[in-house]
């Protein structure tokens, strides 16, 4: 055979670190545990149940990637999903006198399982069309099936209390990092497993994909059913960090939230979801705390009773715009040199990985 | 007897009759050409044995068994491999990625085994690259496997997608054009791989291929499809020389009518 004329790739031969190297990577490792984990103990309880929501919103944005990221599928209809195990849990743990535990199980069994019938109907199309057909099932979710009084107790809502053992704040925010932990685990496992390489190639060349002996259609019912897993999961968490379930919140508006904040934080980069998860979930709270933020809103005369969106609503489609046109990999792809720094290669600020988000990407 | 058959397939696209009764035989581990002018509906041929298109009529029978109905996936699982004529890879990814993910069918652990990241699968991982890093060596793409496919050279991509259909587990491959972008020398080089991945792999093979000498080196039978018709078939030697062949690919004499048309026409453009 030829030989090949080609330069292998330059990173040939793991880099080793020195203990220096090492010991400064720790430096980081322990500042970024300190945050996680030690920072919110001294702070009051109800910016904890923030800290926690922005917790539960990275789990939503890995949620989305699964099938935003992956299979390159947009569903405008992801609040609903989240909804859906918001209400589950809400529902087996009020309704049914169940644990948190199968409250949350059920959440997630039923999160999957509406992805499984509404894709098994709707991935037949795919691109814009499967987007509205994920619209359509939003907005039929947010304005029907909500608010079926018997399972969602309509718009007085229904209690979701905190589990046993981690009815404070703090003790729950740790019990969300731990399903973050999982979550993160999992989609980790699978995009080193033959089903996660399957989605990765299907997004980018059905046809090649099909070659390879992936079922196309199967593969992407997975992506979706995971995605919905994922989804429900993250519901069902929301739910009992506030402590309280109503229909008002999922909306349309925070199905776009939810999109923006997965394509800012980066599809396919699992440290810019769960940031992009956070920033989101903190934004209406970091605006608040701009100095004068109050005058500015009493000088302009808008109505009163603005969407507790209107913040990530404003500054999403900003950032949206700014990551399209110059970051396409979001805030995962800008952070890679130091996210690749800590988990032990060397420094190397050009380095914006191999599988470069494309703008592309979305085919919507 | 023949490994894979085509009967009598036809299939129109509008007012194009891409194939009409076409039929081919691929018998054990044979190398049969299928050669054309552009156009002649020979990827078309390609498409319908291996699932892309469904034809209007005609069988295609694999092993005994009749797949004219089946998914591509479906046909891949059975051993039925393709590659493109412009590279069918997984751009995004790395040489040793597309190697693997080609073995899609051959990692022996579950979907949720591997999610949970258990010892049997991460076992079953290691053996998948171990495979690639063997198809690699084999063509000559050790070097490259952590480099991203896409930005590599044509003829690189072409060895690399040839990799990764082996790494399929083909009993049969089919390859559209794999010769294209490579020069003389290169292309000569390609018919010796293509002699030794069917003696090493138990191969039969089908290949598109414009370049004559290798067709008349390696192959074992030819076709040759003209406006997706049959125009002959045979021992690679008789279908060279054959003149209707030799017709189709360096064109007929125009005809007094179409001549006497030109000079019209160019007359027109003058006066103009």
């Amino acid at each position: 055979m030829v030989p090949a004329t080609v330069e292998p790739a330059a990173t040939a031969g793991r880099h080793r670190p020195s203990a220096a190297g090492w010991g400064l990577r720790g430096v980081v490792w322990a500042a970024l545990a300190y945050l996680v984990l030690v920072f919110p103990l001294g702070r009051p309880a109800t910016t904890v149940i923030l800290y926690t929501t922005a917790v539960c919103y990275g789990i939503v944005a890995l949620s989305l990637n699964v099938l935003l990221g992956y299979v390159g599928q947009i569903s405008l209809g992801h609040q609903a999903f989240v909804g859906v195990g918001a209400f589950t849990s809400a529902y087996v743990v009020t309704e049914q006198g169940q644990s948190f535990w199968v409250g949350v199980l059920a959440a997630a069994a039923i999160g999957g399982g509406q992805a499984l019938v509404l894709g098994g109907v709707s991935l037949r199309v795919r691109g814009l069309y499967f987007a509205l057909i994920t619209l359509s099932y939003g907005l039929v979710a947010q304005d029907n099936i909500f608010q079926i009084e018997r399972l969602t107790g309509g718009g007085a809502g229904q209690p979701a209390p905190k589990p046993q053992g981690f009815e404070t704040e703090w003790r729950y925010y740790y019990l969300c990092v731990g399903f973050l932990a999982v979550v993160l685990y999992l989609d980790w496992r699978m995009m080193r497993s033959k089903s996660g390489r399957a989605l990765l190639a299907l997004r980018e060349n059905p046809r090649v994909a099909a070659t390879f002996g992936i079922n196309v259609r199967l593969a992407t019912l997975f992506a979706f059913v995971v995605s919905g897993v994922f989804a429900g999961l993250g519901g069902a968490l929301i739910a009992h960090n506030d402590t309280f379930v109503s229909p008002d919140p999922w909306n349309f508006n925070l199905a776009l939230v939810f999109v923006i904040m997965t394509v800012v934080g980066g599809l396919r980069s699992r440290p810019g979801l769960v940031i992009g998860g956070a920033f989101f979930a903190l934004l209406p709270y970091l605006i608040e705390q701009i100095p004068g933020f109050d005058s500015l809103l009493e000088a302009i005369p808008a109505p009163r009773d603005l969407s507790p969106l209107i913040a990530p609503l404003v500054i999403g489609p900003l950032l949206l715009i700014v990551n399209l046109i110059r970051f396409p990999g979001g805030i995962g792809q800008q952070l890679r040199p130091i996210t690749r720094w800590l988990a032990g290669h060397r420094f190397d600020l050009h380095d914006r990985g191999l599988k470069e988000v494309q703008i592309t990407d979305v085919r919507a | 007897m023949s490994v894979l058959e085509a009967h009598d397939l036809s299939i129109r696209f509008g007012g194009v009759q891409a194939n009409l009764d076409v039929s081919i035989a691929v018998g054990e581990l044979e190398i049969v050409g299928v050669i054309g002018p552009n156009g002649a509906g020979k990827t078309t041929l390609f498409n319908m044995i291996t699932g892309f298109y469904t034809p209007d009529s005609g069988r295609i029978v694999y092993r005994d068994t009749e797949i004219t109905g089946m998914a591509v996936h479906e046909r891949a699982a059975l051993g039925l491999a393709r590659t493109f004529q412009n590279v069918g890879l997984v751009k995004g990814a790395t040489v040793r990625d597309n190697l693997v993910t080609a073995q899609y069918l051959q990692a022996d652990y579950g979907t949720l085994s591997g999610m949970l990241g258990s010892r049997h699968s991460r076992a079953g991982e290691r053996q998948l690259r171990a495979r690639a890093d063997t198809l690699a060596d084999m063509l000559g793409l050790g070097d490259l496997l952590d480099t991203q496919v896409a930005g590599l050279p044509y003829g690189t991509l072409k060895r690399v997608e040839i990799a990764t259909v082996l790494a399929t587990d083909p009993e049969v491959l089919l390859l559209d054009e794999p010769s294209s972008g490579m020069g003389p020398e290169e292309a000569h080089q390609l018919g010796d791989t293509l002699l030794t991945l069917r003696d090493e792999f138990e191969l039969s093979i089908v290949m598109i291929e414009h370049h004559v000498p290798l067709v008349v080196r390696v192959c074992d039978y030819v076709y040759c499809l003209d406006f997706g018709q049959m125009l002959t078939h045979g021992l690679p030697h008789d279908v060279r020389s054959h003149p209707q062949v030799v017709a189709a690919y360096l064109g007929e004499d125009p005809e007094p009518e179409v001549l006497a048309l030109e000079a019209q026409l160019e007359s027109l453009v003058e006066t103009d």
